[in-house]
């Protein structure tokens, strides 16, 4: 391609501090296969979760960032009519797996600007009978013309094709993608909202799925569902004055449509910004006691492990072999790395936008004590990383960040 | 009032499983059916930059490199290489569905000698060994377009020795594929 980006231009750039600014109240909304409601209930019930668990007054939020596939005719604008709210700041982030940590960024430099005080972001999104099938046929211009006429996969053809070009790359095997659903399949059976947390998985399972595309089986693969995602971002003097639990941003960044050389996608932006990150934090790899990736199919998880500096690129499968990734660090391998510790979307199911805000969501959960039979013990830090947008051949956006625990 | 007919007919609308006929998606945007135009006089039409010459797919507005906003349909190269291939067993679209009962349906990218990716439709048959695994990255392919039976120019890839260069040829490999009949159910509507 001709439109390769300068890697020492994006390296020689750091994001200023997100200091100061606080994330608080972290809610999940009504998980479900199918639903009669619109996005516009989904958002607004998330609102309405977060406002209560918070006791903070409509009226007091001044901001209000929204992600949604299914919003029709709407935008964030004609949200703040459907729930009366009065924001002097907003937001629409339609960036599918990487909108929650995007809409994290924008939020804190508000804050930090003081454009608003009290910013909701949340995600949410509808699930009407087959429309799932309408998203996928009309993602995007290019899905239109040049990919969807192609068998109809939806995003399953695509990544079938990463997965495949990925594993004879990097001799991957589904053993070791079998790893990652497996252990994540384990966090959901101890997170109650997941849709499949009431059902086991093994290894027998796994590797006997009915086929889907190529490599991918239907284990590989995320159930679409109906679901919201949010949370309140303010000062942290305000966070401490109203007494709520909350955690800090360490560092955050992304980049888009990065390494438009590759033939076929095998990393992402992420791997021009993790040493700034970790710098920005001051923190090294090892002190990330919780990774939440975007795992809409175990590969982009294990593209992340690499790019994120977890492993070198390429050793994704030999380092999900010797890493225990359940939440509870119960597994037999010594290096430990509690990973989408509620399941991730593929076995929570995922709820459109709202998929790209749920890492997120659960890390703010686990950083301020507030999860429940799923919490980490021991944790400070966690990394949560955003991908998304299958525009074509590859996905374009990529974010990520470092949360810490606030003071208690 | 609905009666019998309305109902058959907002039925057909709704529920592509009833239909009695079946196609490849119709859909795509102004740029899409200007593709479809440019390829029915042509193995392969693509997009050339008047400025810098560069090939650009998927189809577009502006050049991606030199962003000149002159861009000309023009007959390209139908050589390139399988960057990855797969074999479907799902699909969200009926005409698809209808076909994946008997057989997976493969596809491909293709990284076509002139710059460009694409995604096409593999004909397997071509190729001696008539087994996916052997389609392994690298693999020369040809790509031509061919219109399908939504009317609309699709690509496909065949083996690099086949004989694509009349439109005879081309209009065989598509009709033994499927492509250009309609997927039947039937009794349907």
């Amino acid at each position: 391609m001709t439109n390769s980006i300068s890697s020492e231009a994006i390296r020689s750039r750091h994001p200023g501090s997100y200091q100061g600014v606080a994330l608080v109240a972290a809610s999940s909304v009504n998980y479900s296969r199918q639903s009669h409601h619109g996005a516009a209930w989904f958002i607004g019930k998330t609102l309405d979760k977060i406002l209560k668990a918070t006791g903070i007054s409509k009226k007091e939020v001044d901001g209000l960032a929204v992600s949604s596939f299914s919003l029709g005719a709407d935008s964030v604008v004609n949200l703040t009519q459907h729930f009366q709210l009065a924001p002097r700041w907003i937001e629409q982030l339609p960036f599918g797996g990487a909108s929650g940590v995007i809409a994290l960024r924008r939020a804190s430099r508000a804050i930090q600007c003081g454009d608003a005080n009290i910013i909701a972001c949340i995600g949410g999104d509808a699930a009407f009978h087959r429309s799932f099938e309408v998203t996928a046929s009309e993602f995007s211009n290019f899905t239109i013309d040049a990919s969807f006429p192609y068998g109809a996969g939806g995003p399953n053809a695509a990544f079938a094709l990463i997965t495949q070009h990925y594993m004879a790359e990097y001799g991957a095997k589904r053993e070791d993608f079998a790893r990652i659903a497996l252990s994540q399949r384990y966090n959901a059976n101890h997170y109650p909202p997941a849709l499949l947390g009431h059902k086991t998985l093994t290894e027998y399972q796994y590797l006997n799925a009915r086929r889907i595309a190529g490599p991918l089986h239907l284990f590989d693969c995320v159930m679409p569902c109906a679901g919201g995602e949010g949370f309140l971002m303010m000062s942290e003097d305000r966070a401490r004055h109203l007494n709520l639990r909350y955690c800090l941003i360490a560092a955050a960044d992304e980049l888009h449509n990065a390494h438009a050389e590759d033939e076929v996608q095998f990393r992402a932006g992420w791997s021009e910004y993790a040493v700034s990150l970790y710098d920005s934090a001051g923190l090294a790899v090892e002190d990330i006691d919780i990774l939440q990736t975007y795992d809409d199919y175990p590969v982009i998880s294990m593209i992340q492990f690499e790019d994120l500096g977890f492993c070198a690129k390429g050793a994704g499968p030999e380092f999900v072999r010797r890493t225990d990734l359940r939440f509870d660090r119960s597994g037999p391998e010594k290096n430990k790395l509690p990973h989408n510790t509620s399941g991730g979307q593929l076995s929570a199911g995922q709820a459109g936008a709202a998929a790209g805000y749920m890492a997120l969501v659960e890390s703010i959960r686990q950083l301020t004590g507030q999860a429940e039979a799923n919490q980490v013990s021991d944790a400070t830090h966690a990394m949560v990383s955003g991908f998304g947008m299958i525009n074509y051949d590859r996905g374009l956006c990529s974010a990520a960040t470092i949360l810490k625990a606030g003071q208690a | 009032m609905s009666n019998k007919y309305t109902r058959q007919a907002r039925l057909k609308l709704n529920r592509p499983s009833l239909r009695e006929r079946a196609r490849p998606p119709k859909q795509r945007t102004s740029i899409g059916h200007m593709f479809t135009t440019a390829n029915y006089s042509g193995v392969l039409v693509m997009q050339h930059c008047q400025q810098c010459g560069l090939v650009q797919y998927p189809s577009r507005e502006i050049c991606q490199n030199c962003l000149d906003g002159k861009l000309i349909w023009r007959e390209t190269s139908t050589t390139g290489h399988i960057l990855s291939s797969i074999e479907l067993h799902h699909s969200l679209w009926e005409y698809f569905k209808r076909r994946l009962v008997d057989a997976p349906w493969p596809i491909a990218t293709v990284k076509l000698d002139n710059g460009a990716t694409v995604f096409s439709h593999l004909y397997l048959a071509s190729f001696r060994e008539k087994s996916l695994e052997n389609l392994t990255k690298g693999t020369d392919v040809q790509v031509f377009s061919h219109s399908d039976s939504s009317l609309n120019s699709v690509l496909i890839a065949v083996c690099a020795t086949c004989d694509i260069a009349q439109l005879k040829d081309r209009t065989t490999i598509a009709q033994a594929m499927g492509l250009t009949a309609a997927a039947i159910k039937p009794g349907g509507i």
